[in-house]
């Protein structure tokens, strides 16, 4: 507990919360920008709408956000050489483990934050039928795991090499692969960490040749694919743990 | 009591032995003096002692109890460290990082003030720590190793970016910290003369190997004046010498070496020289610079 109060502590004046604001406000301006441009062929259906296209933004916004959260947090060990002190008064597993507490706070207060948000822009719009607050409180979960599977991965990369490039362009190349894997069959898009977000979102969308009418459908992740997201986010954290423990200061 | 004690100590890269069978004894309250030339192996020795980096042979035992993953952490509480550069939180001010190792460290609050003191950084705790001199972060490099009054202090060239009165201040307190703290001192340096003020009691390595471990007087010792003789028969002469009691040995350059001995006994030592047929060739007085030494010790010229 100590430790992770001085990971908070130490993030002071690192503009994690500008960076939050940042994420969130992309998000709003996209699906506000969206939702004003509807021609009303989605009437009736439009929390299903709003959970798609949040699916959509998150393979687009999050896998860059946690790249930066992750540089954020871990870029600061690499400045000041701060690991040869630290490694002296705590066991590398416990500053690889208190950083991803950090991650998981952080990222879990920004979700939440995205949610309600987005419950409060629905009910402001005056969306049809009560909100559907178990699925939002779902999607919320989902999003975090898949965001702290990808945070495994980029607290690896961040906290192994010092030069952050390596993380950053990591988390652009998942920003473009997050959208681009909503194009690919289900069984690619297992293979692709960013297209989980895709791949377990609660909205499916068919399109009608015939009718040239979209709509949406209320769909449950696979259990395999939970598993999968699980074996990913074991990967990368034994991965980055591995590199983090094993590199000498 | 030694509060450091190496065995057999080794650390390899690849091939290259960096740190070789090195055995050292750091006396309890001393200050001590690691010295070598650059890349002799000093900071690999220091990280090992400290866990951060593994041995590839040999064991280490600090304040009685042996370095292993067990208890690394609850010995090292009472080690404070300054290793290479010092370890800073930029955006942080010189107080807030004070505070993440005071509490690391599970020492008093008031320790913070204490430390600023000691270093004179308190008129400069509440600046951001990139806006620090490399001096000054020096210095808060030396304030976090001393938080807590730790009982061994390991400090690897802390007067690197310091200006020569930051260099002399450091030096003295350096001296201090044993009489006034209890503590003990393990400082690394290249500088000979840097070792020659502060330390007490010195280790001097070479490409990763121990070459002289004792107090400073006994390095001191070697530099004193003394006699090189050389007759027509050197061994013939040192036996002779030998026993009639006089302390000399032979050295590689076809000269006895006797200490420095009064006139009156000199002239009587040449006269039962030549009585016994053994020809005075050169008689010569000499005295070895401590940098003499540390280049005949190390194979490298000294830093001064």
């Amino acid at each position: 507990m100590t430790l992770l109060k001085l990971e908070f502590f130490k993030c002071r004046r690192r503009k994690i919360a500008l960076v939050c604001a940042g994420v969130l406000a992309a998000q709003v301006l996209w699906m506000g920008a969206f939702l004003f441009r509807q021609d009303g062929e989605t009437a009736g259906q439009e929390w299903m709408m709003l959970f798609y296209n949040l699916a959509l933004l998150d393979a687009v916004v999050l896998p860059l956000s946690v790249a930066v959260l992750a540089s954020r947090s871990c870029e600061l060990e690499h400045k000041g050489g701060a690991l040869k002190l630290l490694k002296t008064l705590a066991t590398p597993g416990q500053l690889y483990a208190v950083k991803l507490a950090w991650g998981a706070l952080t990222l879990a207060a920004l979700l939440i934050l995205r949610t309600a948000l987005f419950l409060g822009l629905g009910a402001a719009m005056e969306f049809p039928g009560s909100p559907p607050w178990g699925r939002f409180a779902l999607f919320t979960l989902i999003s975090w795991a898949v965001s702290m599977m990808l945070y495994a991965l980029q607290q690896g990369l961040s906290l192994g090499f010092s030069n952050q490039a390596a993380a950053l362009v990591c988390g652009i190349s998942g920003s473009f692969m997050g959208l681009l894997s909503m194009l690919f069959p289900a069984w690619l898009i297992r293979c692709v960490p960013w297209g989980y977000y895709g791949l377990l979102a609660l909205v499916g969308m068919a399109w009608y040749p015939d009718t040239r009418m979209t709509r949406f459908f209320w769909q449950w992740p696979a259990p395999w694919d939970l598993v999968l997201l699980g074996l990913w986010a074991a990967a990368f954290l034994a991965a980055g743990q591995a590199l983090f423990m094993g590199k000498e200061v | 009591m030694n509060v450091i004690e190496t065995r057999d100590l080794c650390k390899q890269y690849g091939a290259a032995l960096r740190v070789a069978h090195l055995n050292l004894n750091v006396p309890e309250g001393s200050v001590y003096g690691f010295l070598g030339p650059n890349g002799a192996g000093k900071s690999t020795t220091l990280k090992m002692l400290l866990g951060l980096v593994r041995p590839t042979a040999g064991s280490i035992q600090v304040m009685g109890k042996p370095m292993d993953a067990h208890n690394r952490l609850e010995t090292l509480r009472q080690v404070g460290s300054l290793i290479e550069s010092p370890s800073y939180y930029g955006h942080l001010t010189g107080e807030e990082n004070l505070r993440i190792v005071q509490t690391l460290r599970g020492a008093p609050v008031k320790s913070i003030r204490e430390a600023l003191e000691i270093v004179r950084l308190d008129g400069q705790r509440g600046k951001k720590v990139a806006h620090y001199s490399l001096g000054m972060k020096q210095r808060l490099g030396l304030a976090a190793a001393l938080l807590g009054y730790p009982r061994l202090l390991i400090l690897d060239e802390p007067t690197n970016g310091l200006d020569p009165a930051g260099i002399q201040e450091m030096r003295q307190l350096i001296r201090e910290l044993p009489d006034r703290f209890g503590m003990t001192v393990v400082v690394s340096s290249h500088l000979l003369s840097e070792i020659d003020q502060m330390a007490d009691t010195v280790a001097i390595i070479r490409e990763g190997a121990l070459v002289f471990q004792d107090k400073l007087e006994a390095l001191h010792s070697r530099s004193r004046h003394h006699l090189a003789l050389r007759t027509a028969d050197n061994p013939a002469a040192l036996a002779l010498l030998r026993a009639r009691g006089v302390d000399c040995r032979e050295d590689e350059a076809d000269y006895l070496i006797l200490p420095l001995l009064p006139d009156s006994q000199t002239a009587q030592l040449t006269a039962f020289l030549a009585e016994n047929r053994l020809g005075v060739v050169r008689l010569e007085e000499r005295q070895k610079s401590l940098e003499d030494i540390f280049l005949e010790l190390t194979g490298k010229a000294a830093s001064l």
